[in-house]
């Protein structure tokens, strides 16, 4: 027998990579059922119009056509997040051009999509209002008339088009800055950004025994698809069940998705399974991304680089449903004071409806924008006092122990050593081959910081009777990895390879609940439900064991392999299959364990900051780190290249090395392409003009550095009881200015809007 | 009425009879009428890479070619690469080093590799880059698969 | 919101003449398939719907690609990018077209692209059209009324336009290979790799005595068709295309452009770009030839 190797980090290949290497890992489209119907949603081809009357005749009379569902179809009711103001299909109005006001059923795709353009809508067209800064002014065009009596989970002060609005401050920002040597002020613009899952989203409603009907959704939670189904089909989360494949990449973008609500009331009209897998053009048009947003920053420091305040107005532009709009806009308030020692602060929030695109939820949220402004401001900051902008950094950095803004409490900090060891890696790297003619390179740094936590999440373990665990939380893997990592947690906790656990896919019937893979949490969350739930069975294990050799159970120990023997004694074992056989045929009942939590970490604390209409008030634990890019211009074009760059952070204890460092370097690309080419642009009517991937430009591996090398600290996290943290979005928050600052180090201009495309770089150059 | 065209492609070595309409993409094709849904439909506009086939045992984009026009040439999906349960070179060494993530772009990027070290055994650095540079990967940053393709190449050698 | 893969009632004809397939192709609204890495992709935006598709596939005689005796190069229509790409060029001519081949897409895109369908499909953001304007190719074209040669100057006419009628087939393009000595730069720029140009800028030049001897100059992606520019190049001739020369040639061509804003760029900033690419092209292109030269 092979020696036992304790797999928590020790980086065993992912479980499903074979699968997917393979071609028989299943993903949505890949789906069939006998008899299923295709559907194709009718969009709206209006920014802004009132609905006058919407006639399916012609679309129903089409051969093949068997369902057809209007906004007159559905429940009056509206859905969403903290405001509910949405719709599965328009109802009474369209908000943004491309909404869906109809959806088909048909025999074939290619009817579904023939019907509903036969699907006749008549329209009053209203005016339109694209950006947020008009959309607030006194006569722009109200996109929700009806806001006042929208249902909320709590008062936002909201009016008009304004969805939400917040304060946050600490000290007094406004005399603080009178007494700073140094201030320096900007506005940081950042656009849409589309997710860009290879995968569309997409979905398979089926009806289910007993009435219920039976959702398969690329997604990033089934709680969350069958609660929001239920709630957009007015009927009880018992009557909804829903399941979820292999994912295509997420990243914020697949969590409640109308389609699901729509295939879902097509199945039960039906009776049929239906199934909509999104082009790539529909799921940029009717999906997400992320919020563009519009940040005055202003930092006041001594004149020795003490940084004494900061002022920040964040405006995001939510688009044409609320969404998580008060959840990221209240995540970028908290992030934008950034890592650092600042007592004075005063940030200001607002989010505004615009006839554009829903923005949502995407790795980072809100962050990625907030950072863009902070790390931007910090490097302005070090030029204007003539400092090393690390060295600013380091001078003003926060420590372990030390209060975040609104009182939490930093329980591993290695902020420090982050950003030492990019600035020591950059220096004691072999240098790059000089600059060709006519380019020129620069440096740039950022720090990082993110959280991981949030919201509740479950696990249990069951002992099989030959021994082998099954394993089951409701966390879906989107990618990152987590179906391994929480399959290590449990097999290492029960010394046993991982191939003796079986992780169930997540099933809404069956899976404990999980919140949703988002805010970087599955490993520090349903990690610990994991650990929870396989201690419980490992106790169990221990009481049987006792039991059956007659000895105490503190006498006792867990051996490779899934043995148990006395400590000290060699020899005299029993194997988990006995413990298991005697469990399920002689005594006790089978071995399971169960361990659901709520991130239940530190409150806000009232008396120590001004909190008004935060959309959280707990967060999780804090994450940090700090990049390192090489970068190049080239003084023709104005193109910017990332030639190397440099990522380290504090992520506690790393499960699985080599997952961590994919998402470092995947969060690092997605986060160049934020900085350098991605952004969805609508033209003046409210069209959404480049929703395909020939026209929104996504890097491939020759728009990225050769080098990206990710530097982690291990620092085990005290809340956690294996000490892991997040890692999932903190690595994409910090590259947008950590790249801008870079061009700016290189001589170029300091560019304060993203992405940096070769034109705005070349018009900063040489107007 | 669509007019159905009645063919025969040779995939993964096996001649395969079909009906298809005349625009039915070979990615489409494979996927529907074959059941072959390794290739996968990214985008539909060539630029994603996840449909990439070989033809001939050269990449090309299974949504960008009728399946109509594929004719006599050979087809070789990811499935087609090794037997069941087994992996090729290219898969193990994806595997190894930790390359595979969300693994919508993947076999995708397996063919395109596939493609080069058919024509190419030692490949360099920067022809591996080219091999994969029509091949968009949203997870990896593509810092895992260039060392998987390092790693096929070694494994070859 | 584009009608994504609309149906169609679509005839697929794959002739095995000349003949018969200008004949499939006097239909209403057909359309020949080459590589089909354009159309196909048009097709499944639903931007087109050809009622009639002729595949030039098993048509005989279009797959050329041989490099003539005067250094030149003779591609048929369907002779394949990566074909052209893996060539070594032996003039001027050759060099600019094959250095074109090698910017097309990615490998899988030059694997079933052809020189013919891109031509034929005219964007003026594609590579080959400004090559061969540059390198002076003739397209050889055959109709019901026989064949005809017709120079890449009078070939494109505007935007997805050409000479080339719907009833005729592009068969082949002729590359002459330039003046002895000649060398030829092509440049590029790329908001993301493989993509199509923002602006791209195709030199041929030759050098004597540290003078520039000959040059031909075309700029893609900046008008409805590539920019040639008489005055340009006579304003670089037997110039030793110092720094002022070649800013008053890009001027000229910026002048002359007539480009659009799209989601690559600004008009604005394909003017700006032209005169900026088309100094690093005529270095590059020079370096050449004076390394040959030497």
């Amino acid at each position: 027998m092979n020696a036992f190797v304790d797999p928590l980090g020790a980086s065993p290949a992912r479980l499903e990579a074979r699968d997917k290497l393979s071609g028989s890992a299943r993903y949505l489209d890949d789906l069939s059922r006998p008899g299923m119907l295709h559907a194709a949603i009718a969009q709206s081809p209006h920014a802004h119009a009132r609905i006058l009357s919407c006639d399916v005749s012609q679309a129903a009379a089409l051969p093949g056509v068997i369902a057809i569902v209007t906004g007159a179809d559905i429940p009056a009711r509206r859905v969403g997040g903290m405001v509910k103001d949405e719709t599965m299909l328009a109802v009474g109005k369209v908000r943004y051009m491309g909404e869906p006001v109809a959806a088909v059923a048909a025999r074939d795709a290619e009817t579904a999509r023939l019907a509903a353009q036969l699907i006749a809508v008549e329209y009053e067209v209203l005016p339109h209002v694209l950006d947020p800064e008009a959309a607030l002014a006194p006569g722009a065009p109200i996109l929700h008339e009806d806001q006042a009596q929208y249902v909320r989970t709590m008062e936002g002060g909201g009016s008009g088009n304004l969805v939400w609005q917040a304060v946050l401050a600490e000290g007094d920002a406004e005399a603080a800055f009178a007494a700073c040597d140094v201030v320096v002020e900007g506005i940081y613009e950042t656009p849409a950004q589309y997710h860009g899952y290879m995968e569309p989203n997409g979905v398979l409603a089926e009806p289910e025994a007993n009435g219920r009907v039976l959702v398969i959704a690329s997604c990033q939670s089934v709680h969350h698809v069958q609660q929001r189904v239920a709630d957009e089909l007015g009927i009880p989360m018992s009557q909804v069940r829903a399941q979820v494949p292999k994912v295509g990449g997420g990243f914020g973008g697949k969590h409640a998705s109308n389609i699901h609500s729509i295939c879902a009331w097509l199945a039960r009209a039906t009776g049929r399974p239906v199934k909509l897998a999104l082009s790539r053009t529909l799921d940029m048009e009717i999906q997400r991304s992320r919020h563009p947003a519009r940040i005055r920053l202003r930092t006041g420091a001594k004149r020795d680089g003490t940084i004494v305040a900061r002022h920040a107005e964040i405006l995001l532009d939510g688009g044409a449903y609320a969404d998580e709009s008060p959840n990221v806009m209240t995540f970028a308030m908290l992030m934008v004071r950034g890592p650092y020692r600042i007592p004075h602060v005063r940030i200001e929030g607002r989010v505004a409806y615009t006839n554009k695109l829903r923005a949502g939820s995407f790795r980072g949220f809100g962050n990625p924008q907030a950072s863009f402004a902070g790390e931007s401001q910090i490097d302005e900051l070090a030029a204007k006092l003539g400092m090393d902008p690390v060295e600013l950094r380091l001078k003003n950095a926060v420590q372990q122990g030390d209060r975040w803004i609104g009182g939490h409490t930093l329980t591993t900090c290695r902020l420090s050593d982050c950003l030492a060891a990019v600035r020591d890696a950059q220096a004691a790297a072999p240098k790059l081959p000089a600059p060709r003619h006519g380019r020129r390179r620069g440096i740039g740094f950022a720090s990082l910081t993110h959280i991981s936590g949030l919201m509740g999440t479950a696990a249990s373990v069951h002992m099989r009777a030959d021994g082998t665990i099954a394993l089951n939380t409701g966390c879906v893997d989107i990618g990152q990895g987590s179906d391994t990592v929480m399959t290590q947690i449990c097999a290492s906790l029960l010394q046993v390879p991982i191939g003796q656990v079986a992780y169930a896919a997540q099933d809404s019937d069956l899976s404990p609940y999980n919140w949703k893979t988002a805010g970087s949490r599955s490993t520090y969350m349903t990690g610990r439900a994991v650990v929870g739930a396989t201690e419980q069975v490992r106790e169990k294990i221990l009481d049987h064991a006792a039991e059956m050799m007659e000895c105490a159970k503190a006498d006792l120990e867990l051996r490779p392999g899934g043995r148990v023997g006395i400590a000290g004694v060699p020899g005299r074992e029993v194997g988990f299959r006995e413990v298991a056989m005697r469990s399920l045929f002689k005594s006790g009942g089978p071995i399971m364990g169960f361990h659901g939590l709520v991130y239940d970490g530190e409150r806000f604390d009232p008396k120590r900051a001004l909190m008004q209409r935060l959309a959280f008030d707990n967060l999780g634990v804090y994450t940090f780190g700090a990049q390192c890019v090489e970068a190049e211009l080239d003084e023709v074009t104005g193109k910017v290249e990332v030639l190397r760059m440099f990522s380290a952070h504090d992520v506690g204890r790393a499960i699985n090395p080599v997952s961590c460092e994919g998402q470092i370097q995947g969060g690092i690309v997605q986060g160049l392409g934020y900085a350098l080419t991605e952004e969805l642009v609508w033209d003046d009517d409210g069209r959404l003009a480049n929703p395909s991937f020939a026209d929104y430009k996504l890097p491939g591996i020759k728009d990225v550095p050769r080098q990206i090398v990710p530097i982690l600290f291990e620092e085990p996290e005290p809340t956690h009881p294996v000490g892991a943290k997040g890692v999932g979005e903190i690595s994409m928050v910090g590259t947008a200015p950590a790249i801008a600052n870079a061009v700016a180090q290189a001589g170029g201009p300091r560019l304060r809007r993203i992405p940096m495309t070769p034109e705005r770089v070349l018009d900063a150059l040489e107007p | 009425m669509l007019d159905r065209i009645a063919l025969t492609l040779s995939v993964n070595g096996e001649p395969r009879e079909i009906r298809v309409a005349p625009m039915t993409t070979l990615l489409e094709a494979l996927r529907t009428e074959l059941a072959l849904t390794g290739a996968k439909r990214g985008c539909n506009q060539g630029v994603c890479g996840a449909c990439t086939v070989l033809l001939d045992g050269r990449p090309v984009r299974g949504c960008l070619t009728l399946a109509v026009a594929v004719g006599e040439r050979e087809v070789t999906t990811v499935e087609g690469l090794a037997p069941p349960g087994q992996l090729g070179r290219v898969q193990e060494a994806l595997e190894q080093v930790g390359a595979v993530q969300c693994g919508f772009c993947t076999p995708g990027i397996v063919l395109a590799l596939e493609g080069l070290l058919r024509e190419t055994p030692h490949p360099d650095e920067d022809a591996l880059r080219e091999a994969l540079s029509g091949n968009l990967c949203r997870c990896s940053g593509y810092v895992k698969i260039l060392e998987g393709a390092r790693r096929a190449v070694e494994a070859a050698s | 919101m584009q009608a994504e893969g609309a149906p169609t009632a679509m005839h697929y004809a794959e002739p095995e003449t000349l003949a018969e397939a200008l004949s499939a192709l006097s239909a209403e609204g057909a359309r020949c398939l080459a590589g089909g890495q354009s159309l196909v992709a048009m097709m499944n935006a639903g931007l087109l719907a050809p009622p009639v598709l002729v595949s030039l596939r098993r048509v005989p005689g279009l797959d050329a690609v041989e490099p003539r005796e005067d250094g030149g190069l003779r591609l048929g229509a369907m002779a394949r990018h990566f074909e052209v790409a893996r060539l070594q060029p032996r003039s001027g001519g050759a060099e600019i077209v094959v250095e074109a081949a090698r910017r097309i897409g990615h490998p899988a895109i030059r694997n079933q692209g052809t020189i013919g369908g891109s031509i034929a499909h005219a964007d003026p953001a594609a590579d080959y059209p400004t090559a061969i304007t540059c390198a002076e190719a003739v397209v050889q074209v055959a109709g019901p009324q026989g064949a005809r040669a017709i120079p890449a100057a009078d070939f494109f006419h505007g935007y997805y336009e050409t000479a080339c009628a719907p009833d005729e087939i592009v068969i082949g393009i002729e590359v002459p290979p330039g003046p002895p000595g000649a060398r030829a730069h092509y440049e590029k720029l790329m908001i993301v790799d493989g993509d199509f140009a923002v602006v791209s800028v195709a030199v041929m030049l030759a050098m004597e005595r540290g003078a520039c001897s000959f040059v031909r100059l075309a700029i893609g992606a900046v008008a409805a068709t590539p920019l040639r520019l008489a005055d340009a190049e006579a304003a670089l001739l037997g110039t030793a295309l110092d720094d002022a020369t070649l800013a008053r040639a890009g001027a000229l061509l910026a002048e002359a452009a007539d480009p659009v804003d799209d989601m690559r760029g600004s008009a604005a900033f394909r003017r700006k770009l032209i005169p900026r690419l088309l100094r690093r092209a005529v270095a590059e292109a020079r370096a050449k030839a004076e390394a040959a030269h030497a």
